[in-house]
């Protein structure tokens, strides 16, 4: 089972559906079967950090961009996932794509 | 880093093909139409080796480490989009002019974004090909002119199918070792005293006009490469003497020119850009955002000027504590910061792009410039209006050196007393100059008109989101926060709250 700990932005002017992008996504996850759990507790450990930002500008990369920090982490912001430009409803598949990729050891 | 007097020195080493006035210029230099213009753009230089300053004129290349300056840097982060707009801010107070570098400064930006974007699809070298080039325009602190906006012809009809085809500039020729190139560049501001031209597509392009899109760089003294220096108002005032020009250090608006050219060769290594039509409206927008976005600087370091003169003139003319003379000044300040707000906004606002350079929050960045477009006009106004008709009435600096009738003219000038009447003549000429002159038309146009704005703005705008959020407070759609406020659904909620009113239960009837 892969642990993904959610962090979303504050949400102040999204560009996208960050809960929409999030439902769809476990939706997609569990219809391949994938043992994937989310949570939203920071003090619990996780094995891949998702951020979910509304836009570009990413707010909740901030604190985990710091040099002293080692987290796998995939940045959902606006329409953008880490480097690659993604339309937002290609973005969960994309998102599944990525963590199929990751899990391939588990 | 060259100084500001270096920068001029290193403009005579170069010969490009200027033309002004129906004559052909042999020297940009020495010519003194030019000068106001070439020492703004030295004031890029000049302010980068001042410690007062250096902090946000200077920044560290990315690229080689190298100490360098800011208008040759592409943004690393979001303290460099800030610290560009607060370059743009000092710049126009020390220039109370356009000082021209930051087009070629945004071109370098959104071609580096750009050119690695059509890499990673198309598997090209542009990006690589661009960087020697920054690292050049870095090595030798080059200033390139910008330069987007093609001719245009008729609006209604592509580029591939005008009727003049050098409306557009495009590819003439594949070869080898590069392409040929033809067409024309307008109102490019800084051409004629730039060392190099950075050239962009001015809009989006289709597949049949494939050969429009195209960026390169070249040096502007290249064979085929022709400049036309456009007209300014009062312009020969410049060769009237030095009171009537207003800012005759410093000059009025960029210095534009048209840049024609006449099949040019560009070697490979300096083509960016070549075809990739389905890049044409990044490459576009991403300079026209960070171009957009500089306006809340310059701009507002011209209000700054322009506020402190006509403080200045009510003053001497004893009328600066009047409450309606306040009450304007006080506007015109709330104007210019608002828009330094919306700009600052804009960079705090930026991010990362897949390139690694930073781009500015390109809503916001339009934003910036349509409130330009509105509160340039209304502060420069509000200037004339507090420095009263002399702006448009003053005599001419010849009458005023007349022995027979120049004294008798000075004591007309009077204001408060101990204040030189010739101080007050200049300061009005220089209102004049920022108010009256071709910078009121350039606040307009410049980066692009307020329509090209709101298309920007309602593209990105959210409609959609706003039109949810106000179905949501209406009631039309479900809201969870507010559920979990009151504790239960919202339909049992308000069936409970119409019964307690049946009832007359409520506390307020």
């Amino acid at each position: 089972m892969l642990s993904i700990g959610l962090r979303y932005c504050g949400g102040c002017n999204p560009r996208i559906d960050r809960p929409k992008i999030v439902r769809d996504l476990k939706e997609g996850l569990e219809k391949q079967g994938l043992g994937v759990s989310f949570f939203t507790d920071r003090r619990k450990a996780f094995d891949v950090l998702l951020l979910i930002n509304g836009c570009m500008h990413a707010c909740s990369e901030q604190e985990y961009l710091r040099a002293d920090q080692d987290v796998k982490m995939i940045s959902v912001k606006g329409e953008m996932v880490d480097d690659s430009y993604i339309q937002e409803k290609d973005i969960p598949a994309y998102l599944i794509d990525k963590i199929t990729r990751i899990m391939s050891p588990y | 880093m060259m100084t500001g007097k270096d920068y001029i020195e290193s403009l005579r080493a170069l010969n490009p093909e200027i033309y002004f006035l129906g004559h052909k210029i042999k020297s940009i230099v020495d010519e003194p139409m030019f000068q106001p213009h070439i020492h703004a753009a030295a004031m890029t230089y000049e302010l980068a080796h001042d410690p007062e300053h250096e902090e946000i004129m200077a920044a560290t290349s990315h690229l080689t480490g190298e100490k360098i300056n800011r208008f040759t840097h592409v943004h690393q982060s979001i303290d460099d989009l800030v610290k560009k707009v607060r370059a743009m801010r000092l710049l126009g107070q020390k220039t109370a002019t356009c000082f021209q570098r930051c087009v070629g400064l945004d071109g370098l930006c959104a071609v580096y974004v750009t050119a690695y974007d059509i890499d990673q699809k198309y598997g090209t070298n542009y990006h690589e090909r661009f960087n020697n080039y920054l690292r050049e325009v870095q090595k030798h602190d080059w200033m390139p002119a910008g330069a987007m906006t093609d001719a245009r012809g008729d609006r209604s009809l592509r580029p591939s199918k005008q009727v003049h085809p050098d409306v557009y500039l495009r590819i003439k020729e594949r070869l080898e070792d590069g392409i040929i190139v033809r067409g024309a560049k307008t109102h490019i501001t800084g051409a004629i005293n730039s060392h190099e031209i950075i050239t962009m597509p001015t809009r989006t392009m289709t597949e049949d006009d494939r050969d429009y899109a195209l960026s390169f760089a070249i040096p502007v003294d290249t064979r085929g490469v022709t400049f036309v220096f456009s007209r300014q108002t009062n312009d020969t005032r410049r060769l009237d003497g030095t009171i009537d020009a207003g800012n005759p250090k410093y000059g009025i608006v960029g210095g534009e020119a048209l840049i024609i050219f006449n099949d040019v060769f560009v070697p490979w290594e300096r083509v960016f850009m070549a075809g990739e039509y389905d890049f044409t409206t990044q490459l576009v927008e991403t300079f026209a955002g960070y171009h957009r976005s500089n306006y809340g600087g310059c701009k507002v370091g011209l209000a700054d000027v322009v506020i402190g003169g006509s403080a200045w003139v009510a003053e001497t003319h004893g009328i600066g504590r009047a409450s309606h003379i306040v009450d304007k000044l006080t506007e015109m300040i709330a104007m210019a910061e608002t828009c330094w707000s919306c700009t600052l906004a804009c960079s705090y606002e930026g991010y990362r792009t897949p390139s690694g350079a930073y781009h500015i929050n390109p809503l916001l960045a339009n934003v910036v410039k349509l409130n330009i477009t509105r509160m340039v006009y209304e502060w420069m106004r509000l200037a004339q209006d507090i420095a009263g008709g002399k702006i448009i009435t003053l005599p001419s600096e010849l009458d005023l050196a007349n022995p027979e009738e120049g004294k008798m003219i000075e004591e007309c000038f009077y204001g408060k007393e101990g204040i030189p009447p010739m101080d007050i003549i200049k300061m009005l000429r220089l209102v004049e100059n920022m108010s009256v002159g071709a910078g009121l038309p350039e606040a307009m146009h410049g980066a692009g008109s307020p329509a090209a704005q709101k298309i920007m703005i309602a593209r990105r705008g959210g409609f959609e989101r706003k039109v949810d959020l106000a179905k949501q407070i209406a009631g039309l759609t479900k809201d969870t926060h507010f559920e979990r406020i009151i504790g239960k659904d919202e339909e049992t909620h308000w069936k409970e709250v119409r019964t307690k009113t049946k009832e007359k239960r409520v506390q307020i009837s």
